[in-house]
């Protein structure tokens, strides 16, 4: 079975909860204490991670770190439909790759702004919450751009990838972190469409979306 | 400039931002608004919080017909932003005064325009026809409208077409501080632009254009680029210039405060029957056999909040007043839909309603009342409809169908054509079970299995003729229902009441005290010494003239109070109630 090396707050181990919610894989958990208690910094946790950071995971002996690095892995692996990452699909793949690292870019920016303002973090908060206006500003153009042709995801594809699920945590929590999101509508919009895919869990923050009008 | 904003209409979204099911945060002169479609089509503009902690409620929930506040889950009706649910109080009605503040919404050009306090029209502009535009990108900004406007003035843009030229003359057919109106012309092609500055706060605007002519496809997208690329340069440019500036200070829109105790308390009381709206007879048509179905659509303005279970009185052209139950599912708050049947013994009201009201007459009614709650807190709720008794309890269905929480709709008729607004039942699936051509033994069976086994978290909801309801309460009993868990409307008192006693009535709170001689009612001889007291069916059926009993003995004469009530003695109904003590203390 899957571990977890986790924490209940962190957007980045919220990416993987929510995908293996969705595909329906069990995991367990083994809880890190990040603040107060700066667990991901001890010994023995960057015995696992030299970087210190959340989250990582074990899966058949393999440990792996970085968000996206172990969203492409779970999907890769359990993906049984082959639609969160679609292997054989090149164009696709590059696309999510290019959003993946957008995504990280997010994390640099909305949830450093989160963590000074949430758990007392000593960052640049300006730079911060202006980078992540900056990204958001891109990303609700592309969304619009992409509503107009009929494309409800960030990649071109009729179904969500997990370049949806490596931006959603972050972007959804930025408000902790002083970035509202009232100038991007788009993005609200296709927050509601994340929130209403099948198996989607919430997090301290995040709240659920009524159903959709039945067609 | 800012302070005759007020008064101005602006855009606040577009219609793409109102996608179904979805809340839009819109903003206007620092003053936030959550904007959400209903699914009959309805554009609602409302103060972005809610009356309960000031939560905003562009993060609550639309569910078609009511946005739902995340926080604690008070719930408001479509168009009326009136509460019609708080969980907290799973019992109780909520007061018509928990109303959310709403401002004016049209939707043209493909945008939604509002204002504070509007004057006028929405603007009507010559060059652009409804259905022949596109509506452009909305570009928010971080700079004044002024500075924002200004910069309009010099935007230089390609006709529709010709979006890869760059030559095209542009010139400024009109302008004001919110918007500026341009004609781009290259050659035969010529486009007329329109941007509207919508004033965000002091610091911030959106940029909505809308463009003349229908484009369609590619081209389509060409134009929206086009535009996108050069409001963002436009966008770019403004930032950078009020950047220079010193930032003036966010604008502080007045928030009207519900006060905690007209949030909370119930609603103040009315003289009498007062039938204060007027409402048309949109339609009248045959519900079931022997049921005739009223739509009544208001006059001018919107019709009150109702909750599930509310009625309202009607006062009918024969100077008779009656009590219909509003069959409305949540957020249909367009007109009330009532079910009027007609009775063999009718006193002339439902006889006058069926024969002589007619598709077009206009009559008075009262606001909705509801003294027939419906909790949304069960685990599961089990509806019991004798005949017309289906009204309020059909309401209370669609609410429950609506939130999908758990219930079934057991619907007693003779036969299958006496079953009412089969439109609406239809909608409930298999939580509709109809028992037909049932005698009143084999009734009896029937509800001894539906009632058996009992189960904590269950409630149950009672409606129909009288002696079906004695059963039903009884058979409820002898299975373990309590009395809390047992809800019932009765259509009428059919006790004969016996006036016959005198005693002294206290109203501790007015300092007065009266004297009920026979033959009159308490009710009555409140009202001639001037004490507020709201009543409707004045039969000891309906709940309103509800009055708290301090000290003394009640004589119940009601069908309103159960058992427990009865016997706890501190409720009484005014309008045939007395007492048995000499003297009456009550909280009033
Ligand atoms: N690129 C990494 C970033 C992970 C990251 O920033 N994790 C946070 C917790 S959400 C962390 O552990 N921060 C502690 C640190 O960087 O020292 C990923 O996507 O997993």
């Amino acid at each position: 079975m899957i571990t977890l090396y986790d924490y209940e707050l962190s957007g980045n181990c919220y990416k993987l909860r929510l995908l293996m919610g969705m595909l329906g894989v069990d995991w367990t958990t083994v809880p890190i204490d990040f603040y107060p208690g700066r667990e991901h910094k001890s010994e023995w946790f960057l015995k696992i991670n030299p970087l210190g950071q959340l989250p990582v995971i074990e899966d058949d002996g393999l440990v792996l770190r970085d968000a996206q690095a172990i969203l492409v892995y779970l999907a890769s692996k359990y993906d049984a439909v082959g639609t969160w990452y679609p292997r054989d699909n090149p164009a696709l793949l590059g696309e999510i790759g290019q959003w993946l690292a957008f995504a990280d870019g997010i994390t640099g920016t909305a949830s450093a702004a989160r963590l000074h303002d949430a758990l007392f973090y000593d960052f640049d908060v300006e730079a911060a919450r202006a980078g992540a206006h900056r990204l958001f500003r891109i990303l609700d153009e592309h969304l619009w751009f992409g509503e107009q042709e009929g494309r409800d995801w960030i990649c071109s594809a009729s179904h969500p990838t997990i370049a949806d699920i490596a931006c959603f945590p972050y972007i959804m929590l930025s408000e902790e972190g002083g970035v509202p999101r009232q100038d991007y509508p788009a993005i609200r919009r296709w927050c509601d469409r994340v929130k209403r895919i099948k198996g989607f869990t919430v997090m301290s923050g995040v709240f659920p979306a009524g159903p959709a009008k039945a067609a | 400039m800012l302070d005759t904003a007020k008064t101005r209409w602006h855009p606040v979204a577009a219609t793409y931002d109102l996608p179904f099911r979805h809340v839009f945060h819109a903003q206007l002169l620092g003053r936030e608004f959550a904007v959400w479609r209903a699914d009959d089509g309805y554009v609602n503009v409302w103060e972005n919080r809610c009356l309960h902690r000031g939560v905003r409620l562009s993060i609550g929930i639309n569910d078609g017909r009511e946005l739902k506040c995340q926080y604690h889950g008070w719930r408001y009706s479509n168009r009326t932003a009136g509460c019609t649910y708080i969980p907290a109080h799973p019992a109780d009605a909520p007061a018509r005064t928990i109303t959310n503040r709403t401002f004016a919404a049209v939707e043209r050009y493909g945008l939604i325009w509002s204002a504070e306090e509007p004057q006028g029209e929405v603007p009507e502009l010559p060059g652009l026809a409804e259905g022949e535009l596109l509506t452009l990108r909305g570009i928010p900004v971080n700079a004044p409208a002024d500075v924002v406007a200004a910069r309009l003035e010099g935007y230089r843009f390609q006709p529709n077409g010709r979006t890869d030229g760059s030559d095209a003359k542009v010139s400024v057919e009109a302008s004001n501080e919110f918007s500026v109106a341009l004609r781009a012309v290259d050659g035969e092609a010529s486009t007329l632009a329109v941007f509207f500055v919508q004033p965000v706060d002091s610091n911030r605007s959106v940029i909505r254009g809308v463009l003349d002519g229908k484009v369609e496809g590619a081209v389509r997208l060409a134009v929206l680029h086009h535009h996108n690329d050069l409001l963002s340069k436009l966008r770019d440019i403004a930032e950078h210039e009020a950047q220079a500036q010193p930032v003036p200070a966010p604008l502080e829109p007045v928030i009207d405060r519900v006060s905690p105790e007209l949030a909370e308390m119930p609603e103040e009381t009315k003289h009498g029957r007062k039938a204060t709206i007027r409402v048309e007879v949109a339609r009248k048509w045959q519900a079931a056999d022997g049921i005739a179905g009223f739509e009544l659509r208001p006059i001018k303005g919107l019709l009150p909040t109702f909750q599930p279970g509310a009625h309202i009185d009607v006062h009918l052209p024969n100077g008779l007043i009656r009590q219909y139950s509003i069959t409305n599912g949540p957020g249909e708050s367009d007109s009330y839909i009532i079910g009027v049947k007609l009775e063999r013994d009718s006193k002339g009201g439902s006889t006058c309603l069926h024969e002589t009201v007619r598709q077009g007459d206009v009559l008075a009614i009262s606001e909705p009342r509801n003294n027939f709650p419906l909790r949304r807190d069960a685990m599961k709720t089990i509806f019991v409809a004798g005949g017309i008794g289906i009204t309020p309890l059909l309401a209370m269905a669609q609410a429950l169908s609506n939130q999908s929480l758990n219930f079934e709709l057991h619907y007693f008729a003779q036969n299958e054509a006496q079953l009412a607004f089969p439109e609406k039942t239809a909608c409930l699936g298999t939580s509709l079970k109809p028992h037909l051509g049932l005698s009143p033994e084999q009734t009896g069976a029937r509800l001894r299995e539906i009632l058996s086994g009992y189960r904590s978290d269950a409630h149950l909801y009672l409606c129909g003729p009288g002696p079906m309801l004695e059963a039903a309460r009884h058979v409820a009993a002898e299975a373990g229902w309590p009395e809390t868990a047992v809800h019932f409307e009765y259509f009428k008192n059919t006790n004969v009441i016996d006036d016959s006693s005198s005693f002294e009535v206290a109203l501790a709170r007015s300092c007065v005290t009266l004297k009920v001689p026979a033959g009159r009612t308490i009710l009555d001889v409140m009202r001639e010494a001037g004490i507020d007291m709201p009543s409707s069916c004045e039969q000891g059926a309906c709940g309103t003239c509800l009055a708290t009993v301090i000290e003394g003995e009640p004589d119940h004469q009601d069908v309103y109070l159960n058992d427990a009530e009865r016997k706890s003695g501190t409720k009484i109904m005014t309008c045939v109630s007395r007492a048995k003590s000499a003297r009456l203390v009550l909280d009033l």
